[in-house]
């Protein structure tokens, strides 16, 4: 299942995030704004803007993430250098993912938020498809990725029946590391997809326990369900589903959802040496023996 | 300083995915998926997410060397041209225009393909101008061109994921054509079947419905045993035969020597196998098949080629969205560098040179006096160097890591008066040459590269070339003008626009239309949208030919001293002659070192274990390389990737020829083992 994000094309909004990053510059209250450029020969591409005037080249789609980059620009700027970054709601928690991990000052980042709307939320598998703080365009809800076909496809059914679904889909891989270069918050070095002793080197497809649980694993408490890694998949594998179902138990279990709030630590780190806040013991997403405990 | 994005083309294979480089400080940092390129949309293969890191390596050649004895001393740009101009032209002067010969590259942009055969062609009226798809796609060249008219793949990417039925013949796409299998897994979670022809278990035969592994080189025995059972089963599309081809009945009588139970004793396939793919292939709504070198690299390349293009034909799956015929291209440009012409017995468009009315309106177009002798293919230029062929151009071809038998390949450059090699690093080739010019890699020029489908793609300079490299656009202007020509170009654009004119196929197709999503040629005026698939409403030939394809068994047999067989190709991390991959450190990084795969009841009885070192020797040479136990091939055969210049595949190859196209048997000959006590573990 291949993953691409609907396009939106909503003036309005696009006149509003201007007019924010328009007085953000003008009052000097950020440096740049981090955004997407249209820019020679119709490249669309990420750009610092520092003037006012060059906002008229300033879009919103298609969808980019600029967490990662947001954090390269701030280390290679000392303070008092600000940056603002206009951000859909994927992103905004990505950015507070990488707050929290102390990658990025976060007194030194503004963000201008804007909403996605409903077909772009379906199209993502989106449960909350605006930021917290809201600058341009309305919320609207978001869906539930369990109710969706796509998703349920790969989550119903006996553990064996799951088991050959999954294989069949990771034994696909080509190893393009796609999911590890467009996800917003892979920052690892060294990272240990590249690690001698877990990932056999020169092989594909890559391994599923080595490589692709140790990917998803990784990022089990720290992924915003953005869909970067899926939409990225040159074979469309359904990496999100892998992410969503440790969101939920997450959510479930320790009432704990990534990116939602940057002084919340992670309970991977914090709480599982602790009876978790509620629900069972033991998520239904390391059950492997189709025993329901 | 903001970094900048350019977008442009991936430099590796056919695929032709869109990139978007970020360049900072006048340097590529980074590659990006472009997400509104139609081919790839928002995806990459690893090669891609990593195409800029060779880009700035140091190794880069940065102005031009000319040999000293054993070494090489920088000269200026004007005094290097001007002795790549007169030599050239001594050449052709004391030995005839026929002794001079130029290989250009699919490498290289449409327009610069274009200078090049027009460089050779007009400054010193010969046709000896060819580029590697003679070592890949030109068996399906002349296969296609014989039996639909064109040797183009029928199709675009696209179609493959509403395909029912598709069928891989020797190519193993995963690794060669990484981000075209999203298409067929669209197709497979569609409900369509997929079967794998091929002798190795690679990694598009673990997704398959079923692999057969073949014995090598027999594809015609496989196809042809298919065809038979199609037809005795009447499955065959008799109404389309009728009205859309021709010659059917010679293929019928040529059947009758292929009953079942034969086709299934020469390739090892079970008959009740043969049967199931068969009937699959041809009941399916819309059926595809995919091929690659595992099909054109054989002695009978062309026939297996005309024997696919008979299967299809038979079940009517071509002229159709959703179906068609899939060669799959190599190279980033090497549809562009046929298209235009990089070919000795075609002009840009397959227009023919011995055709008295082309060469009439080539000459008057170019304002020279041409030849209408067809001119000599890669291998065979090279094995006629120091003897017919005195001087030689090279652009960005790298044989001697390439081409079958390179000890032979070696030896016959040494011969050359003098070789001159345009490249963007001192390639084994180029370490032969008496001059050497510095290029311009994808991300330091403008231009257009034509992918597998056809599609005419843009890319957009984004740095300069390394020190006083020029652009190979560039390089061709002078070195056009000081032949005498009148290379005024400004730019490609302008080159672009002048074969627009001599071939009416692209006759649309102008720089300011190919900004967002390219052309698919046949694009024969302004409003037309390109083409998405050939041979619907008529073949290019008119009505499709079915041609007896004669089978050949392999040239070399396995027999009591090399009682192994031995296949070459691609792996997923790394890309042909390894220059750009090799020196690309996270590509690097995944396989940094030649191995061959052996099976491991062979490994056991040589008493080989994973890693040890193994001397693989075949009657034309011998190379030291490490083992790696697998059972992706099958018992008595083994597998080398020929990326790696320490332990050159290529020497072991067998340089036999198709008799048609000139492409070399790559896929089988005949070599021995042995555990290499001398050289220690790894």
């Amino acid at each position: 299942m291949s993953l691409r994000t609907a396009v939106r094309n909503d003036r309005k909004m696009l006149e509003q995030v201007k007019q924010k990053a328009r007085a953000i510059l003008e009052k000097r209250e950020a440096d740049g704004v981090l955004g997407l450029r249209k820019g020679p020969f119709d490249v669309i591409h990420p750009h610092v803007f520092t003037a006012s005037a060059e906002l008229d080249a300033l879009v919103l789609e298609p969808k980019w993430l600029f967490a990662k980059m947001a954090r390269s620009i701030l280390r290679g700027r000392p303070a008092p250098y600000r940056l603002a970054v206009v951000v859909r709601g994927c992103d905004e928690r990505a950015i507070v993912e990488l707050t929290k991990r102390s990658q990025i000052d976060r007194d030194r980042l503004l963000t201008i938020g804007y909403a996605c709307d409903s077909d772009q939320a379906k199209a993502c598998l989106c449960s909350r498809p605006y930021p917290q703080k809201l600058d341009a365009g309305t919320a609207v809800d978001g869906i539930d990725p369990f109710a969706d076909e796509r998703v349920k496809a790969f989550l119903e059914g006996e553990a064996a029946e799951r088991m050959e679904k999954w294989a069949a889909q990771l034994r696909r891989c080509i190893k393009c590391y796609g999911c590890r270069n467009s996800c917003p918050i892979c920052i690892c070095v060294p990272c240990k997809l590249e690690d001698d002793v877990w990932v056999e080197r020169g092989v594909i497809p890559a391994e599923m326990v080595s490589f692709h649980l140790i990917r998803a694993f990784h990022l089990s408490d720290t992924c915003v369900a953005c869909g970067a890694c899926q939409e990225a998949c040159p074979v469309g594998i359904p990496l999100m589903t892998l992410q969503l179902s440790m969101r939920a138990a997450l959510k479930r279990d320790y009432d704990y959802e990534a990116g939602l709030d940057a002084e919340r630590k992670s309970p991977v780190l914090h709480d599982f040496i602790q009876e978790p806040r509620s629900g069972q013991q033991v998520p239904d997403w390391v059950d492997s023996t189709g025993k329901k405990p | 300083m903001n970094p900048e994005f350019i977008r442009t083309i991936c430099p590796y294979c056919g695929t032709g995915c869109g990139l978007v480089l970020k360049i900072e400080d006048g340097r590529a940092a980074a590659s990006y998926p472009d997400r509104e390129n139609p081919v790839n949309r928002g995806s990459l293969c690893v090669k891609g997410w990593f195409a800029h890191e060779f880009v700035h390596h140091p190794e880069r050649l940065t102005a031009p060397l000319l040999r000293k004895g054993d070494s090489f001393v920088e000269i200026p740009w004007d005094e290097a041209i001007a002795l790549a101009a007169q030599k050239l032209r001594d050449a052709a002067a004391t030995y005839g225009p026929d002794s001079v010969g130029g290989l250009s590259s699919a490498k290289c942009t449409n327009e610069e393909n274009y200078l090049f055969q027009k460089l050779i062609r007009a400054a010193f009226r010969t046709n000896n101008v060819d580029h590697c798809a003679r070592l890949c796609h030109a068996a399906t060249t002349v296969g296609m061109l014989q039996t639909l008219g064109s040797g183009a793949m029928t199709n675009s990417i696209l179609d493959l994921a509403g395909a029912d039925c598709i069928l891989f013949i020797g190519s193993n796409a995963a690794e060669s054509h990484p981000v075209l299998m999203g298409e067929v897994y669209k197709a497979l979670d569609r409900g369509a079947k997929m079967y794998v022809i091929d002798p190795r278990e690679t990694p598009v035969a673990k997704n398959a419905r079923r692999l057969l592994q073949i014995n090598p080189g027999t594809d015609i025995p496989l196809l042809a045993g298919m065809m038979r059972h199609i037809i005795d089963r009447g499955l065959h599309r008799a109404d389309f035969i009728e009205k859309r081809t021709e010659n059917f009945e010679a293929l019928r009588t040529f059947l009758q020597a292929w009953p079942l139970d034969k086709a299934a004793r020469e390739t090892g396939i079970g008959e009740d196998v043969i049967r199931e793919v068969a009937e699959a292939y041809a009941k399916a709504e819309n059926a595809a098949i995919v091929y690659c070198m595992g099909i054109t690299q054989h002695a009978c390349g062309v026939a297996n080629v005309i024997a696919i293009c008979d299967l299809a034909m038979l079940c009517g799956h071509v002229g159709k969205p959703y179906s068609g015929i899939y060669p799959l291209r190599g190279q980033n440009n090497v549809q562009g560098a046929c298209d235009m012409g990089a070919l000795p017995n075609l002009y840009p468009g397959y227009q023919g040179v011995a055709d008295p009315a082309v060469r009439e309106k080539f000459q008057k177009a170019w304002k020279a006096d041409l030849s209408d002798k067809p001119g000599k293919t890669v291998t065979e230029l090279i094995t006629a160097a120091g003897r017919e062929i005195r001087a030689l151009y090279i652009m960005a071809e790298n044989p001697c890591l390439s081409d079958p038998d390179v000890n032979h390949v070696m030896k016959c450059l040494q011969r050359l008066d003098f070789l001159v090699v345009q490249d963007i690093f001192l390639t084994e080739t180029a370490k032969f040459a008496h001059l050497v010019l510095p290029g311009a890699c994808f991300a330091e020029k403008t231009g257009t590269y034509t992918n597998t489908e056809r599609r005419f793609q843009l890319l957009h300079k984004a740095v300069d070339p390394p020190g006083k490299a020029k652009g190979d656009f560039e390089i061709l202007c002078l070195m056009g003008k000081a032949l005498g020509l009148s290379f005024d170009y400004a730019t490609p654009a302008d080159v672009m626009s002048e074969y627009a004119n001599l071939v009416p196929a692209y006759a649309g197709i102008c720089f300011d239309r190919l900004e967002r999503a390219g052309l698919q040629w046949p694009c024969p005026d302004e409003n037309h949208p390109g083409t998405r698939f050939l041979h619907g409403e008529r073949f290019t030939r008119g009505l499709g030919r079915f041609v007896v394809p004669d089978y050949t068994p392999p040239m070399e047999m396995p027999d009591a001293e090399y009682p192994y067989y031995l296949n070459t190709g691609r792996v997923f991390a790394h890309y042909h002659t390894g220059t750009m991959t090799r020196r690309s450190p996270f590509l690097n990084r995944e396989i940094e070192d030649p191995y061959v795969e052996i099976h491991p009841e062979d490994a056991a009885a040589l008493g080989v274990g994973p890693g040890d070192r193994i001397r693989v020797s075949s009657r034309r040479g011998s190379i030291v390389t490490t083992a790696r136990i697998s059972e992706r091939v099958v018992k008595g055969s083994i597998f080398a990737p020929f990326h790696f210049t320490e332990a050159r595949a290529n020497m072991l190859t067998n340089p036999v020829l198709d008799p048609a196209c000139k492409t070399p048997e790559y896929k089988v000959c005949a070599v021995k083992m042995e555990k290499d006590h001398e050289a220690k573990a790894r």
